[in-house]
């Protein structure tokens, strides 16, 4: 783990805005204001190893090595020239690459599919944006509690959540694989979420 | 005020990536009315954050050398500066597209963009008097996606689903046997439902419609209808 990791760790003990800073929307501010190469060299250096194995791991199988390689490098493009639209209050760094790693993934399997690109995906996966700043604040604390929570969940909940987030796979194709009924994949993904209080009143 | 809501699997599988495009289109006109679930579907996003952060990293045989790791950045920063990279810089965004006065009929962002030119220049086919249906053609895969604009107290008829059917009510109201739904809400039909939506008295019903299957009208008519519906929906989805 190295020291940016201990800092976020140790600030989430405190929760709340303030308290909570994100070590790395800096460096995305530096890039956006002053096309500042250093920021953006550290940027690359921390999250390349990670938008590449999450891309190994849910771009399918017709995916190869190279073909990652190139959407590891699309998915940092889109992260320099991007970096004006991220707004810290909105989101964390971790989850703005992602949904920008995840959109280009969807973006892939469709070009690969050879379907007409009719629309544009970012159309229906909306980058994040939300709109009060309530709710903004409650964000970021939210995010604090998934990630201490996720920390102490059972295996068994963990794995399907990794399968649909990381492997790409949906409830269907998680419950087909693993042999279980579409029913308890469901209640183990719905277990997981409450622990983490995501979507409890549903 | 939007009352039903997707549930937790399609959330899920939204916010992971891994919902057909049919079916994501429908959840993201929801979202634009629904402020809770697009918060929630920021929370999935944290979740999926969380786990990328906890992946084992990847490296290849060029980022072992650190030498190596800077020709890489190196490299792509040449991409960049080439202008090599398929896309423009991004401005630091205005205020984000929400439904708006230069869109009168306040519908999503995202049907506005299926609907290149207009609601109204879709291929709207009538189907009796009180029902039009315009498909909106996604990609050969996905499920059969239309808007269906159903007239003030128009009555549809009554139909069974072979398979899931979503609508997302994008204009008016309309109600069965189940409840009223209102603008915004997402509502799920599994297959073997039967139903007969009935739009309110006072307005036009627009509703955002995905079909897993297409639906067996119950009634004698409609079922002779039927061929003559299937032919001119295939034929109206270019």
């Amino acid at each position: 783990m190295d020291k940016k990791d201990d800092m976020e760790t140790a600030a989430s003990v405190h929760p709340g805005r303030s308290s909570t800073p994100d070590p790395w929307a800096d460096n995305v501010r530096r890039v956006a204001a002053n096309r500042d190469r250093a920021a953006f060299q550290e940027l690359y250096k921390h999250f390349t190893p990670m938008i590449r194995a999450f891309l190994l791991k849910s771009m399918g199988a017709g995916a190869n090595r190279s073909e990652a390689e190139e959407i590891t490098q699309e998915v940092l493009i889109k992260v320099w020239n991007k970096a004006a639209s991220f707004n810290s209050s909105k989101a964390s760094v971790n989850t703005w690459i992602f949904t920008i790693a995840r959109n280009t993934r969807i973006d892939f399997i469709r070009r690969n599919e050879r379907n007409e690109r009719k629309i544009d995906i970012e159309d229906i996966w909306h980058e994040p944006e939300s709109p009060e700043p309530l709710v903004d604040l409650q964000q970021r604390r939210a995010e604090q509690v998934i990630k201490q929570a996720m920390a102490t969940l059972p295996d068994e909940q963990l794995q399907v959540l990794y399968k649909a987030f990381m492997e790409g796979k949906s409830h269907n194709e998680v419950a087909e694989e693993l042999s279980l009924p579409l029913g308890t994949v469901k209640s183990r993904i719905r277990l997981a979420l409450n622990k983490m209080q995501i979507l409890i009143d549903r | 005020m939007v009352s039903f809501h997707p549930d937790a699997k399609f959330l899920t599988d939204f916010a992971a990536g891994n919902l057909p495009l049919s079916e994501a289109i429908c959840v993201a006109a929801h979202l634009e009315f629904c402020s809770k679930c697009r918060s929630h579907v920021q929370q999935l996003s944290d979740l999926g954050a969380q786990l990328m952060v906890r992946l084992e990293p990847q490296l290849t045989a060029a980022d072992a050398a650190d030498s190596d790791e800077r020709q890489g950045f190196e490299q792509l920063m040449q991409r960049i500066d080439a202008g090599d990279t398929g896309m423009t810089v991004t401005p630091a965004p205005a205020e984000p597209a929400r439904v708006s006065s230069a869109n009168p009929l306040g519908l999503p962002r995202v049907v506005q963009k299926l609907a290149a030119d207009g609601v109204q220049s879709l291929k709207w086919g009538q189907f009796g008097k009180s029902l039009r249906i315009a498909p909106i053609r996604i990609d050969k895969s996905s499920r059969e996606t239309a808007l269906y604009d159903i007239k003030a107290g128009g009555r549809m008829p009554e139909h069974e689903h072979r398979g899931e059917e979503i609508t997302v009510l994008l204009k008016g109201s309309f109600s069965d046997a189940e409840g009223k739904y209102v603008k915004g809400d997402f509502v799920v039909r599994h297959a073997g439902e039967r139903h007969q939506p009935t739009a309110t008295l006072d307005t036009d019903c627009i509703c955002l419609v995905s079909l897993e299957q297409p639906v067996k009208p119950s009634s004698f008519w409609y079922r002779l209808m039927e061929p003559f519906v299937q032919y001119r929906l295939s034929g109206l989805g270019n």
